[in-house]
């Protein structure tokens, strides 16, 4: 395999873990406050759940440019 | 559909002696919902009905039963009517209950003292001398402890070289002994001065005063005391089961009436009153006003005055959605999110149509639609609570299904030519998302603007909600002449773009400005169509490759590789379940909604309806 195809399924990787960690740290700060909120009032759950998923987006993100490095190596 | 049920707003008074018939012919008709009366220079609240503290006394009681009895469901066939009746037998299920708690009380308090005596006795249980030897002398000491168990010779030694006048008992434990030393007082410092040489460790024993033959037989005695106390309780706890079955429907049904029976007698604490008259305001569904006026005015023999008239503007009116049947369920979405207000659109028939398309092409599958069809089927049965949810999460399975034929999956494995293959064609599948992003963020748009237009009037509507289609558009323009499909002068997209923003700015003021870029992230947001079905098929290629192998060995591992298929596709189909829903509906809440939905309306719950 060439170092070529090393490095882009190097980048590829790396965007899609690093983009991985940060939505992980901002959902771990809102999942914390989400249930802080929800054993408050139970009502919260809906709107809970939704913020909680809100950066799942940043991975989305992250895979999308993943996917647009790895198509170099073709 | 689209728009909530009509409401109008009803006022009802009368003089207090009809109050009580009034109460009651709302909590049969099930159809007024009250807007509680806040204290103010013209009327106070109402004072609840005589019977209220006596009603809410019986029904603590009742619910204080059923707690202890342990009583869970709330669904029986049982009516009970009389409130008598139901404290008379609350008070003979009470006292039948109360001598079985007692007496586990007396076998707990006995199991908790006896805990400190067994433990002496265990100790005392190697020396054979009867426990009323441990009394007071008058020319005797003695001592009680522990020590090594090398150190007896020395201590008998020792002992014998002081005096001759002493019995010594001993009972060996591992490396410890212990001793139980009766010697003649006059000797009692030296014995003492030898045992502390020795590392002697002395217990007092408190509990055992009183108590006649040896430690072993007294042990023996307490171990038969402690079973038959076991079995005893045991006993019992079968008769409060049996009890609880035998009153259970009873208790059941005592609460549901009593429950009824306590809102009505509470009921004019939402009331506004005077010493002699009381107001009730509340909403009632225009379909059904006419009909509950004469039923009300029939009940109360004409003496109360009812005023009604349609919902105001400035009204905060009760939301009940109103949709067909279909979409019904889907309305769960929103009592999960908010309730939108009166005159907004209601936005369920949208979630309807899009949230199981969404869903299916994201787990799009058909081996994982039909195992989630069936299970949620079987589900649904199980748990009738939660209908609703199941009836959203059953369609979404089977447009899972339809979605699977289009892309060609039955587990993973390409069982036919796919008209779109996920696995291999990702860039038409995100393309695809992106447009019915597109689509989808326009419709709210859209959505937005009518309900713009309805409670701000055009102009407004224009500003606010226009603008952001002219700024696709011109987002639009400008890509396509810089790729050169289209030959115009890229200042034509630049001046679309500029046009939005004034238009934006005066619309939603900074606000808006702050929010330009969003439109481009909550239309790249539904790339995760395309990203979370991508992992969910590369998660199920990699299970059936890995189960292949095993499959190829053949023999035992034939057996290893089923067992892979299972879990991993178990394990997947939950994964791929939980991530479709939740970011189906989150595609819903945050990139739909945020373009046109207030919400924060309160529910229509009538007055005597129960909870669901």
């Amino acid at each position: 395999m060439a170092i070529e195809t090393g490095l882009i399924a190097l980048g590829s990787g790396l965007a899609i873990g690093l983009s991985a960690i940060a939505a992980a740290v901002a959902e771990k700060e809102i999942g914390v406050a989400a249930v802080g909120a929800m054993a408050e009032k139970e009502e919260l759950f809906g709107k809970g759940l939704i913020l909680t998923v809100i950066p799942e987006t940043l991975v989305i993100f992250g895979l999308v440019v993943a996917i647009l490095i790895l198509n170099l190596a073709k | 559909m689209l728009k909530p049920q009509e409401m109008s707003s009803v006022i009802i008074t009368g003089s207090k002696n009809m109050q009580e018939t009034v109460i009651r012919e709302l909590h049969s008709m099930k159809i007024l919902h009250i807007v509680e009366h806040s204290k103010n220079w013209i009327a106070d609240i109402g004072m609840p009905l005589e019977n209220a503290p006596r009603l809410s006394e019986i029904l603590v009681r009742i619910r204080a039963l059923s707690a202890a009895l342990g009583i869970r469901d709330n669904k029986t066939k049982l009516e009970v009517k009389s409130i008598s009746e139901i404290d008379s037998t609350a008070k003979k299920i009470a006292e039948g209950l109360g001598i079985y708690t007692d007496e586990l009380k007396k076998i707990d308090e006995f199991f908790s003292k006896s805990q400190a005596l067994r433990n002496e006795l265990e100790i005392l249980k190697g020396i054979d001398i009867p426990l009323e030897s441990f009394a007071n002398y008058r020319n005797l000491a003695y001592f009680t402890g522990f020590i090594k168990i090398k150190d007896m010779d020395s201590l008998k030694k020792e002992l014998q070289k002081t005096t001759q006048k002493f019995m010594l008992f001993e009972s060996t434990e591992g490396s410890r002994a212990f001793i139980a030393l009766f010697i003649d007082i006059k000797n009692k410092e030296n014995a003492n001065g030898i045992l502390q040489k020795l590392n002697f460790s002395g217990i007092n024993f408190s509990g055992i005063q009183g108590q006649k033959g040896t430690a072993a037989q007294n042990l023996k005695k307490l171990e038969q005391e402690s079973s038959r106390l076991l079995k005893r309780k045991d006993e019992i706890g079968k008769k409060i089961e049996k009890l609880a079955e035998e009153h259970k429907s009873f208790l059941i049904a005592s609460n549901e009436f009593l429950g009824g029976q306590l809102e009505k007698a509470e009921a004019p604490l939402k009331f506004a009153s005077t010493p002699s008259s009381f107001l009730i305001k509340g909403w009632i569904p225009s379909n059904d006003l006419d009909k509950s006026i004469d039923r009300l005015n029939k009940a109360a023999k004409n003496r109360i005055f009812v005023h009604f008239e349609p919902a105001k503007k400035q009204d905060k009116v009760p939301v009940k959605l109103k949709n067909p049947a279909y979409a019904k369920p889907f309305e769960f979405f929103l009592d999960l999110y908010s309730i939108p207000s009166y005159r907004e659109i209601d936005p369920t028939f949208f979630i309807f149509l899009t949230f199981p398309i969404f869903f299916g092409i994201m787990l799009g599958d058909v081996g994982y639609g039909a195992a989630s069809l069936a299970a949620f089927l079987l589900l649904r049965r199980k748990i009738p609570k939660a209908k609703n949810f199941f009836n959203i999460l059953i369609l979404a399975s089977f447009v899972t299904v339809l979605f699977g034929f289009l892309f060609g999956e039955f587990f993973g494995y390409e069982f036919m030519h796919p008209t779109i293959s996920r696995e291999h064609e990702m860039f038409r599948l995100l393309y695809l998302s992106i447009a019915i992003g597109v689509i989808h963020v326009n419709l709210g748009l859209a959505l937005g603007f009518i309900n713009e237009l309805k409670s701000h009037g055009f102009m407004h509507a224009v500003y606010a909600k226009a603008s952001w289609i002219v700024l696709e558009l011109g987002i639009a323009l400008l890509a396509l002449t810089y790729f050169r499909i289209i030959l115009i002068s890229p200042f034509i997209g630049a001046a679309f773009l500029g046009l939005s923003i004034l238009m934006l700015l005066k619309g939603e003021g900074v606000k808006g400005l702050i929010e330009l870029p969003s439109i481009l992230t909550n239309v790249m947001s539904y790339a995760r169509l395309m990203a979370i079905g991508l992992s969910s098929v590369i998660l199920a290629v990699i299970v059936n490759e890995q189960a292949g192998e095993f499959f190829h060995r053949g023999g035992f591992f034939v057996l290893i590789g089923i067992l892979i298929l299972a879990i991993g596709h178990a394990i997947n189909i939950m994964l791929g379940l939980l991530g479709s829903f939740l970011h189906s509906l989150r595609l819903h809440y945050v990139e739909f909604f945020s373009k046109f939905f207030h919400g924060g309306a309160k529910k229509y719950q009538p007055f005597g309806a129960k909870d669901e």
